[in-house]
């Protein structure tokens, strides 16, 4: 066979993360892919062992900027879990209303990300503005937007004030009626429907072999998730559904975020009605962490977060395991990128929500002399949707 | 029966040092009986591998293995001992779960454990490293 190399990083102004993809390509087809990580590897679990337990917290929260309060989360789960360490009632509501409103502006992110990279920018603005109040719901909890530094061993380090309630509940409102007004779009858009549908497919078995979690994973008919399989926090005190899909495609994965930010928003109401009927401690003190190990995780945005910590009894761990979703997910490339037009697979990598930024994005195609041949691969996507659209709607 | 206890009685002697708690299971494995226990996880329960332990005590080197049955939320974690630390060698369980082709090249990378039959059994994180980094993991831990 005789293909030809599209090299994608490791450092690209699109990839917020360094990493490496080489797309081997057909002509137009993806024929195969490989893929290289490592290129920010930073030691995150052998600084910890250097750490106390608390500050290990602080640690595992600079793993990941967009999903910085899933690791803390799954860290405290598992220190909690060597000691069975119960929780108060008021920092349960509270562990779940912030978990809540970081996947809701995860995915937000990702949704203006993939609007953009298929030629949908009035998508990607509204997604980015809608996000804008959820993180001054952070501000308001917590005084930061972003490494909210909520999460301690016992509990939470700060309470929600009860004044504030109103005004977060102002706020969940407006997401509340915009994501309505995005769900609709789309699941009515033509165009949207007929770009997305069957791109960048990862079946069902794939999903299982590879051990994908996550909204990688429930859109290719998986039905894991943390929340509900483990029922830690206040996640069996609250009403809300299981997003699953079955089709695995781009265009499902799209809508199981779309309908988990409703689900969410769901989710954070409960617990702000709670927290104003309820009063109580946030925090148990713990003085001590025996000897033992300990696993702890959590349904972060992208999926499954895993921890084990194990200790020997002192104030540190003496090893500190941690596996984000990204891990388990970015290798399904290996089976849903195969066999797609170049045209489909930013928006295929992207699927998996791998934490990109989105600015430009250029590529560069070696042809059969290995001479460079310049290649946009943005533009590509986009004028694939541009087509899409004039075939459904003429040259209006 | 439970699936924990049903599991126990399917393994029989494959497994020992059994340790549970609320929602966790730990046990050791040998490196003969590590693809039987890991198919029936696997394929008979319908277990997903979440990832795997690498660690260095002072006498062994160490897997642990950590299998979710998301059905239930319960974890069944195999415990892999090796007692060779100069030549760590272990059967791979990427023919089984795909998902382990990562997650094995990492523990390879970090504490030197080859694993037979992986399909890629190369550096990870590190490949493209300025300094030739030698299983980082293992620094310092005996002492």
């Amino acid at each position: 066979m005789n293909s030809n190399a599209v090299p994608i990083g490791p450092f690209h102004p699109l990839l917020e993360e360094a990493e490496y993809f080489e797309l081997k390509v057909d002509g137009e087809t993806v024929v195969d892919i490989d893929l290289e990580i490592g290129w920010m590897h930073r030691g995150h679990e052998f600084l910890s062992e250097m750490k106390t337990f608390t500050q290990s917290i602080y640690l595992v929260e600079r793993i990941c900027g967009i999903c910085s309060t899933s690791h803390p989360i799954a860290c405290v789960h598992a220190i909690e879990d060597i000691d069975n360490i119960e929780i108060p009632l008021r920092a349960r509501y509270i562990r779940t209303l912030v978990g809540e409103l970081e996947r809701i502006h995860s995915h937000l992110l990702w949704l203006g990300l993939a609007g953009h990279f298929i030629g949908y920018d009035t998508l990607w603005m509204w997604a980015w503005k809608y996000r804008e109040p959820i993180l001054e719901m952070f501000e308001i909890i917590s005084g930061n937007r972003n490494h909210y530094g909520m999460m301690r061993v016992g509990g939470v380090a700060k309470d929600v004030d009860p004044g504030s309630i109103p005004e977060l509940m102002k706020h969940l409102d407006m997401v509340d009626k915009k994501m309505e007004m995005i769900a609709k779009a789309a699941k009515d858009d033509p165009v949207l429907r007929s770009r997305l549908k069957g791109v960048g497919v990862l079946s069902h078995a794939d999903a299982i072999a590879y051990c994908a979690t996550g909204p990688t994973s429930r859109a290719s008919g998986v039905p894991g998730d943390v929340r509900k399989d483990e029922k830690m926090d206040a996640y069996d005190l609250v009403d809300f559904d299981r997003i699953v899909l079955q089709n695995g495609d781009v265009y499902d994965k799209l809508v199981v975020r779309v309908l988990e930010i409703i689900e969410s928003t769901r989710i954070c109401r409960q617990c702000l009605d709670k927290l104003a009927q309820i009063d109580g401690p946030i925090l148990n003190n713990v003085k001590e962490i025996s000897a033992g190990e300990g696993i702890g995780r959590y349904e972060a945005p992208r999926g499954e977060v895993f921890h084990y910590v194990r200790s020997d009894g002192t104030n540190r761990p003496i090893r500190h395991k941690v596996r984000a979703p990204s891990y388990v997910n970015i290798p399904t490339y290996a089976a849903s990128c195969k066999g797609i037009p170049i045209a489909d697979a930013l928006i295929t990598l992207a699927a998996v929500d791998p934490c990109y930024c989105c600015t430009e994005r250029a590529l560069h195609l070696y042809d059969k002399n290995h001479d460079p041949l310049q290649l946009d691969v943005l533009r590509l996507s986009r004028e694939k949707t541009e087509r899409i659209r004039r075939e459904i709607y003429g040259n209006k | 029966m439970g699936k924990v206890e049903e599991f126990v009685q399917a393994m029989g002697s494959k497994i020992s040092d059994q340790k549970e708690k609320k929602g966790r299971f730990y046990f050791n494995v040998t490196n003969e009986d590590l693809r039987e226990v890991v198919d029936y996880l696997f394929n008979t329960i319908g277990c997903r591998l979440s990832t795997a332990t690498g660690m260095e005590t002072f006498h062994h080197l160490e897997i642990l293995y950590h299998f979710s049955d998301d059905t239930t939320g319960q974890y069944y974690c195999p415990r892999l001992l090796i007692a060779d630390k100069e030549h760590p060698k272990v059967k791979s369980i990427a023919p089984i779960v795909t998902g382990a082709i990562w997650i094995e090249r990492e523990i390879f990378e970090m504490l030197g454990v080859e694993f037979e039959d992986h399909p890629r059994m190369e550096k990870l994180l590190t490949l493209h490293h300025p300094k030739d980094l030698d299983k980082p993991l293992r620094m310092g831990r005996a002492s």
